[in-house]
């Protein structure tokens, strides 16, 4: 079976444009978060986010791409072209039909409809512009992207709620392992979005100002938004071509836990299975994984059932632990292609992500966690937790090239 | 691909609910024509959609086959995909009364299609917090929003525990979730697959077709496939096929209804830099070679073509020359769409219903051209999408 590598990343986040300025700011601890600039925010009790800034659709996209996408597909297009660029794909590599494009989001192009619905409740059907409706197709996130690199294989948006990033990367991975693409631009993007917003504070989800993961005083989520977007080669294409392999993506683990659409399963059921099964496809065993990238999101729930799971899949070892969405927020569909990103980072720099705004431990939670700083660490291999609503749980490995062993094959019947 | 065996139907459709229904009513369609579409639609608020031409789920009631308890928060889309997930599991045998009877729920999956899904929860949430407040949001319904929520009530419901994937890709997507479900069963995710899609009627779906001209809203206009270019007429429903490896449902001797033997799709930008919508013959004809040669199969190999047709002059015409390039003119075509409308992200899983009645041995039609003599053994699904992307699929008895 063919070895897949991540070539070239590309990021659009609260906490700056590319994976750089993205690195930069985790190490260092900044949090994205502000009060919403986008959109009022009146009654609601809420006001703060991780809003994406200073993204000009321009620096990244031709007036014409510009003109026909939306910010969502934006922000992807503007991901992807840096990936494609730190991957130094030439446009020979990419034209044609052994490049696939799949991407995750759970909403999409929310600001178009958002629009669309806006004209039509208060100024009836004709105020609605006709231009803009064809943008709102969810279909289009991966169109637009084959469009700028003339790929011409399958194109295909897999909206997975919060695991949608980790759901696109391990499909990406399996396609390239069938023998079905060579080369896959892959991962997630999500906006903010007014009404979505107000839907997760009535969900009592979001927190007032802070995102404290795994803190016994833990408030929930602080909603944010952005992109991550990947490129996925095999091994013989980028051999063939000379590339770089920032990092192997190892095995992933796909569950369901079937319980509730909003709340974990009591006993982690599909987060466990997801996170042995990630493990147990990358050839190796529990000991061998070197961190975790939880998913973290800093509600009462998650953090405990997943801190439990850790617990349960390492048997009690203490493995570092950390969540981005201290700093980030939980940036729904993105949020683990955002964190894919950081976990290849952490393979190729030994250095694990701090968990910020942590003051109180939670017995519950008792995790080995990355606190308020930056660490070191050896990191070979890293898992990246994705426990989405709707208990879709994605957990996905990713290793310093040359440390996994052959992948074990799928049982065929 | 290696072949996956279809064990078992579950669907809702402007023609009945149920695989026997559909089937009947596929074999009946000289009778009833192109009843399916009504002006007095349920699904629309007569204030906001006036004199409207659709193929709703006509009488649909959810509870006649869920019971009362428990669907107050869901959605339209929710309780389409809750009926045909029963249905398609009972109908394979892999439960009854409720039970994992075959396999375990943890492996059992969903490859779920919908193109516009959410549409009707998200113009409810905007309409609440734009006129009212976004305080009186319903928690219990905000999920609703979410474009993968309704597939996965289906794991919450039926207790399935494997991957569940929700699929967008325009009218193409219950065509690709055949692959992801093949991808997920050959990585030993699961041993068995609901596969397929659903579409809903909603307001702003409706309006915003209407408002782009590409509505069929004449009494006797419409006819997909024809040189006129009416227009399409929007349908609704869902189905889902279980899929389940060839061998293992021969081993536990399970019906098997007819067989996935190839997937195709791809991909064709259009000329101009400002198009966006691009009905593109290249794409489908690739996606068909590619699914011939996935199948290990020619093109005199088949009997049978089950199109993608909605009455769109461009995409109707780029279809027909893709098949009459990819396939020849001789093949008989049947037009779904004809009986039940577009149906977006169900399209593909409910077209994909014409073969296997065919390979049934039941008259199908309506038949843009060709005659079928016998039982056909092999079909061609396809799906065209609005932005250059399409899919094909073949199956066989």
């Amino acid at each position: 079976m063919q070895r897949v590598f991540v070539t070239g990343m590309g990021v659009v986040s609260s906490l700056g444009l590319g994976h750089e300025e993205f690195w930069d700011a985790i190490v260092h601890g900044r949090t994205g978060f502000s009060p919403i600039e986008g959109f009022g925010t009146e009654g609601l009790d809420r006001s703060v986010a991780g809003e994406v800034r200073d993204f000009h659709a321009r620096d990244f996209l031709s007036h014409a791409e510009a003109r026909r996408m939306g910010r969502c597909s934006a922000f992807s297009l503007a991901a992807a072209r840096m990936a494609v660029q730190e991957a130094a794909l030439a446009p020979s590599h990419l034209k044609g039909e052994r490049t696939s494009v799949i991407v995750g989001t759970t909403m999409g192009e929310a600001d178009v409809i958002g629009e669309l619905e806006h004209a039509w409740i208060h100024r009836g059907a004709d105020a609605v512009r006709t231009a803009r409706m064809p943008m709102y197709g969810t279909t289009l996130l991966p169109i637009h992207l084959a469009r700028a690199f003339g790929a011409r294989g399958m194109v295909q948006t897999l909206p997975a709620a919060c695991a949608a990033g980790n759901y696109a990367i391990a499909f990406a991975a399996d396609l390239i392992r069938e023998g079905r693409a060579d080369v896959v631009i892959t991962g997630a993007s999500e906006l903010l979005q007014q009404h979505q917003f107000a839907g997760f504070v009535r969900l009592g989800a979001v927190a007032p100002e802070r995102c404290q993961p795994f803190d016994k005083n833990r408030k929930g989520i602080i909603i944010g938004e952005g992109s991550a977007i990947l490129v996925l080669e095999s091994e013989a294409h980028a051999v063939r071509r000379n590339a770089t392999a920032l990092a192997e993506v190892g095995g992933s683990g796909l569950a369901c836990d079937a319980h509730h659409i909003t709340r974990p399963h009591p006993d982690g059921e599909g987060s466990l299975r997801a996170m042995r099964e990630a493990i147990a496809r990358s050839g190796v065993s529990a000991d061998d994984i070197d961190f975790v990238n939880a998913h973290g999101t800093g509600t009462q729930a998650n953090d405990k059932i997943e801190s439990q799971v850790i617990g349960e899949v390492f048997g009690g070892r203490d493995i570092p632990v950390s969540s981005l969405k201290s700093m980030l927020g939980h940036c729904m569909g993105a949020a683990s292609a955002l964190e894919a990103v950081s976990c290849v980072m952490t393979v190729q720099t030994g250095v694990f992500p701090p968990t910020m705004s942590y003051e109180t431990p939670d017995p519950e939670c008792d995790v080995n966690l990355v606190a308020n700083r930056a660490a070191r660490g050896k990191a070979d291999i890293v898992l990246n937790n994705s426990l989405a609503f709707g208990g879709y749980d994605a957990v996905v490995a990713f290793a310093r090239p040359g440390v996994l062993p052959e992948m074990p094959r799928p049982i065929l019947q | 691909m290696r072949p996956l065996a279809i064990t078992g139907v579950g669907l809702v459709s402007p023609l009945g609910v149920g695989y026997g229904a559909l089937c009947q009513a596929i074999a009946d369609h000289g009778r009833i024509g192109s009843s399916a579409f009504r002006s007095r639609c349920t699904v629309f608020d007569p204030e906001k959609i006036e004199a409207p031409l659709a193929a709703e789920a006509w009488d649909f009631d959810a509870t006649e086959y869920l019971g009362k308890k428990g669907l107050r928060n869901f959605d339209r889309l929710t309780r389409f995909l809750l009926v045909s997930a029963k249905h398609a599991l009972e109908h394979a045998g892999l439960k009854l009364d409720g039970e994992h009877r075959v396999y375990g729920g943890e492996r059992v999956g969903v490859c779920s299609a919908t193109a516009y899904g959410s549409l009707d929860s998200i113009t409810e949430l905007v309409e609440v917090a734009e006129l009212e407040d976004p305080r009186f949001l319903n928690p219990n319904r905000f999920p609703n929003t979410v474009i993968n929520t309704a597939a996965g009530y289906v794991s919450i419901r039926e207790d399935l525990r494997a991957p569940n994937v929700t699929v967008v890709d325009g009218n193409c997507g219950a065509l690709d979730a055949v692959l992801n479900a093949e991808t997920h069963l050959h990585n030993d995710r699961a041993d068995a697959f609901l596969v397929g899609g659903g579409e809903v009627l909603s307001d702003p779906l409706y309006l915003a077709f209407r408002k782009l001209g590409a509505l069929a809203e004449e009494p006797e206009r419409y006819a997909p496939g024809s040189a006129e270019g009416y227009g399409m007429r929007l349908g609704e429903g869902a189905a889902y096929l279980c899929v389940e490896h060839d061998g293992r449902a021969t081993e536990r001797g399970a019906r098997v209804l007819g067989r996935v033997v190839g997937y195709g799709n791809a991909f064709e930008p259009p000329q101009s830099e400002a198009a966006l919508v691009h009905a593109s013959p290249l794409a489908l004809e690739r996606a068909i070679a590619m699914a011939l040669d996935d199948a290990g199969l020619g093109p005199d190999d088949l009997d049978l073509v089950c199109a993608s047709m909605n009455g769109l002059g461009p995409f109707d015409r780029a279809e027909l020359e893709a098949l009459d390039r990819s396939v020849g003119p001789e093949l008989p075509v049947v037009l779904p769409k004809a009986l039940i409308g577009e149906t977006f992200g169900a399209g593909g899983a409910l077209g994909a219903m014409w073969a296997l009645a065919a390979f049934e041995g039941l008259p199908v039609g309506p038949l843009l051209r060709g005659t079928i003599a016998g039982r056909p053994e092999r079909a061609l699904v396809v799906a065209v999408g609005f932005y250059g992307n399409a899919s094909a699929l073949v199956l066989s008895r």
